[in-house]
């Protein structure tokens, strides 16, 4: 048994003895030193063209971090810079598309609000919830030019009433008359 | 005799300090010097671990790009060669899964004459970079490649097994583990066709 030990012991020595003769040869390994340079010249190149800008912006600093706390600085800026640009642009969009939504859609309003909801249309323009009643922009228009004549002939008829005490006389008892009537009913 | 002839190779094979701290500051021309001095060990390890010349040969570029991008985070330039194997193994460990993925080695009979004629010869002899692969591959087919990589580094490198723990980033203990079951695994082998 101490024997076939001693025989393995043997052959495993005398194998690694020989493998460990046989270094592995590295030929032309020139080779190997050229395309390393060039790959990282290649590589110093790609990141070169950024180095050679931030070199032309900040070569008037000599100490180290503060031109590191300038370019990121300026970075920090132009990130700020574009963010800025991107939703004032989208505002913009925003405001377009609300702008002819208004010249395509139609309006909708419920009856029972119908001219409080005319006169905030008039005063905002914006467009009212849907509702009941739906009514094309162009129709809407006819609608209030129809209630600001009619607002005016309003003012003019009890302008010409209140002119005339006969008249206002005369009409007070028709509206008391009216009146009566009704509640009797 | 395995420590001397270890530092040895360490004399060999040692990278000056400065050249390194020159390096790290961006020195191109001084990288030369040090892809010139470390790629010989770095194909060493790569070319036993693959057994394939090319492969090895690639491994030394990656490595020498890798540590070329990498060396200004290094503490101190006393820790180079171990951070060199370090990134050599793993680049090889890479490599190995992928081979394994592609196909299965198969050895034959000729292997088997070529380990007997070397054994049965009186002194030690030198094989060609062919036969030492084939062999090796051959030895090794069947270890892990955590096997593997301690069996070279320990026996055929002859590295302290410290700093194979350093650079496999296994304990002491596990080390030592993998060593035996990668011996033992050889042994056999030898004593089963020999």
């Amino acid at each position: 048994m101490k024997m076939t030990e001693g025989n393995d012991r043997y052959k495993y020595n005398k194998m690694m003895e020989i493998l460990r003769n046989s270094k592995p040869d590295l030929i032309q390994p020139e080779e190997i030193e050229n395309e390393v340079i060039r790959k990282i010249r290649n590589e110093d190149q790609k990141t070169g063209m950024v180095s050679d800008f931030i070199e032309s912006l900040f070569s008037w600093v000599y100490v180290g971090w503060v031109r590191r706390s300038l370019v990121g600085a300026a970075v920090v800026l132009v990130a700020v810079f574009i963010y800025q640009q991107g939703y004032i642009l989208k505002q913009v969009r925003n405001i377009n598309e609300r702008v002819v939504n208004i010249g395509n859609e139609q309006v909708s309003v419920p009856p029972s609000d119908f001219a409080r909801r005319l006169t905030l249309y008039k005063m905002s323009t914006k467009l009212a919830p849907a509702g009941e009643i739906r009514v094309s922009e162009k129709q809407l228009e006819e609608l209030l030019n129809s209630y600001d004549e009619l607002l005016v002939k309003y003012k003019d008829l009890i302008r010409i009433i209140e002119e005339d005490p006969a008249l206002k006389q005369y009409i007070e008892n028709k509206l008391n008359e009216e009146g009566n009537k009704k509640s009797d009913i | 005799m395995k420590i001397t002839s270890y530092l040895q190779i360490v004399q060999k094979v040692l990278i000056e300090k400065e050249l390194i701290e020159q390096c790290r500051n961006g020195d191109l021309h001084n990288f030369r010097k040090v892809v010139e001095k470390t790629s010989p060990m770095i194909f060493s390890v790569a070319f036993r671990m693959l057994g394939d010349e090319d492969s090895a040969r690639d491994i030394v570029q990656e490595t020498m790009i890798t540590i070329w991008q990498k060396l200004a985070k290094i503490k101190s330039a006393d820790t180079y060669k171990t951070w060199v194997y370090r990134i050599a193994v793993n680049k090889c460990y890479d490599q190995m899964r992928k081979q394994k993925r592609q196909k299965e080695r198969r050895y034959d009979d000729q292997t088997w004459a070529l380990i007997s004629n070397h054994m049965s010869e009186e002194g030690i002899t030198e094989l060609e970079n062919k036969d030492n692969a084939q062999i090796i591959n051959f030895l090794t087919n069947k270890l892990s490649h955590k096997q593997k990589a301690v069996f070279i580094l320990s026996e055929l490198e002859e590295m302290p097994a410290d700093e194979i723990a350093k650079i496999t980033g296994m304990n002491r203990s596990a080390v030592k583990a993998n060593l035996y079951y990668a011996r033992k695994n050889i042994e056999s082998l030898l004593r089963k066709y020999l």
